[in-house]
């Protein structure tokens, strides 16, 4: 079986400004692929490029070398005007920022997707309300963005996404900014949603615990330009215990020998 | 859920504070007033007192309310004849900066040329009738709306516009769902200062020429050294605007409930 998404030499450098040297690639020679329903996590230092990489698979931006296939056919391109941001609703992004849309509330920024898809029936409301009791947001529907704590924030946006299931998710450290015990917590509910749907995620961190307690695979990214250093299958079974993942067999090994290719 | 509606009891007592520095601003003024018309007489100055009783006089008989309806229908159709594409212009050209430049010169002489200069030439082509009264509240609104309505459009985040992109939205939910809320801030910001504007040009169009409305009170009162005339129909031409000022406040509280409260002292009427 081909896989669902395949990155192919994917390089990146920004425009020169005016004047100066041809800025340096942010990205060289990026090649991985991902298989349908695996969870890849991609672990690099800060700076390394992870959100410029997301960014262009998620044709926010666009790459300047290589090819990025989904499901076996191309959809790269070079000009900004043609980019297809989630090309066609296949590819959901859970951006680092939740970039919820302050002027609805819970609820309404959840069936915004589904809105604007046209997919707005008794079923997805009843997905919708699924979800929402799934991550613990029962009683705050109507609430706006703003009345809502950071991990709150943090379950809606990812729920917004789930609710009209694309077949890959992005997501962009969507955790970083949260409390180390929010953050565990946010990490269960996302390990149980996808063990219920088993999505195709690709997941970038900078924290090595993260990967490995998420993944089923981690690449490790080198610093600029960025390539994949190295690949590590985690060995750990599901369903995973976040909180005492540290425990698990298997964790301490795969920990340090990630964190011997992270530089 | 959090009830915005039911102040807490600091912020009740404080409102009442509020209320009784109003009455003593209000008092202070109407001495002053006194005052000036005990120094100049009440030929040149009317006194307060003259002005409530014709006030009330008027009103009874339904004179002054029917001229301040003239008025009011002049401000609110030039309002919305000015309006509506001062907030749909900007909306519609949000994905086409080139047209925005080349037409920018033109919108900032509109917005900076003295729009009520252009009262007379209007009454010579529209008549001393209701039309170009509209008229020039058309060109006053217009150009304030516009420029609000722009900047709110320019402030947007991107991000909210590639989030809402990548969960499906085609170019007309981007406009109506992302784009058009996030500009209603700047939207209201706009015609705070542009109603206010229109009903001061309406009356002063109807000061240069017209047979009804509260500008020509206020000229056929000057005429007829009739200040206590003038002095009412400024005064009800003062509260139309304190009227349209508390729609807006309404209605802006109500299409911003979104947005995180603001400190009730911060708070102001205009």
């Amino acid at each position: 079986m081909s896989p669902l998404l395949e990155i192919k030499k994917l390089g990146k450098r920004f425009p020169a400004r005016h004047g100066r040297e041809p800025s340096p690639w942010v990205l060289q020679d990026l090649s991985f692929s991902v298989a349908e329903g695996e969870f890849l996590t991609i672990v690099g230092p800060s700076g390394a490029g992870k959100s410029t990489l997301l960014n262009i698979i998620a044709q926010t931006d666009t790459a300047s070398a290589g090819e990025i296939l989904l499901g076996g056919a191309s959809v790269t391109t070079r000009d900004p005007r043609a980019l297809k941001p989630g090309i066609e609703r296949r590819i959901g992004y859970v951006t680092q920022d939740d970039n919820l849309l302050p002027w609805r509330s819970t609820i309404d920024n959840v069936l915004f997707a589904l809105e604007v898809q046209g997919k707005l029936d008794d079923a997805s409301r009843a997905r919708a309300e699924k979800l929402i009791q799934a991550v613990g947001l029962a009683g705050f529907e109507t609430y706006y963005p703003h009345e809502l704590s950071g991990g709150m924030r943090k379950r809606t946006a990812l729920i917004r996404t789930l609710v009209y299931d694309p077949p890959i998710i992005l997501m962009d450290e969507p955790f970083a900014a949260v409390d180390a015990q929010t953050r565990t917590q946010l990490q269960a509910d996302l390990l149980r949603l996808w063990e219920m749907g088993r999505k195709t995620i690709v997941f970038v961190t900078h924290d090595i615990t993260e990967a490995i307690a998420l993944g089923d695979r981690a690449l490790v990214l080198s610093k600029q330009p960025s390539r994949i250093a190295a690949e590590h299958t985690i060995p750990i079974p599901r369903p995973r215990n976040v909180k005492d993942i540290f425990a698990l067999p298997g964790f301490a090994a795969t920990y340090e020998k990630i964190r011997a290719d992270v530089q | 859920m959090i009830d915005a509606t039911a102040p807490s009891p600091p912020v009740r007592a404080s409102r009442r504070r509020t209320h009784l520095d109003h009455l003593l601003v209000f008092a202070i003024i109407i001495a002053l007033w006194s005052l000036a018309t005990w120094h100049f007489g009440t030929y040149w100055v009317s006194s307060p007192w003259a002005v409530a009783i014709r006030f009330v006089e008027t009103v009874a008989s339904g004179e002054l309310l029917r001229h301040a309806g003239y008025t009011l229908s002049e401000a609110a159709l030039g309002t919305l004849i000015g309006g509506v594409p001062a907030v749909l212009l900007p909306l519609l050209l949000r994905r086409h900066p080139v047209v925005v430049a080349i037409l920018d010169p033109f919108m900032v002489g509109g917005y900076g040329a003295p729009k009520l200069a252009f009262a007379p030439l209007f009454i010579v082509w529209f008549g001393i009738g209701m039309e170009s009264k509209v008229a020039l509240v058309v060109t006053v609104v217009f150009f304030i709306v516009y420029f609000a309505t722009l900047n709110g459009v320019r402030a947007l985040d991107a991000r909210l516009v590639q989030t809402a992109q990548i969960l499906g939205a085609s170019e007309r939910h981007v406009a109506r769902s992302i784009v058009l809320p996030a500009a209603i801030p700047s939207i209201f910001a706009g015609f705070r200062i542009a109603v206010p504007y229109g009903i001061a040009a309406a009356v002063i169009a109807e000061l240069i020429s017209a047979n009804r409305g509260l500008g020509y009170l206020v000229q056929n009162g000057a005429m007829n050294f009739d200040t206590t005339g003038v002095f009412v129909a400024v005064l009800m031409a003062t509260l139309l605007v304190q009227a349209a000022i508390s729609i807006m406040n309404a209605m802006e509280k109500r299409l911003l409930r979104w947005r995180p409260p603001s400190e009730p002292w911060l708070e102001t009427g205009t």
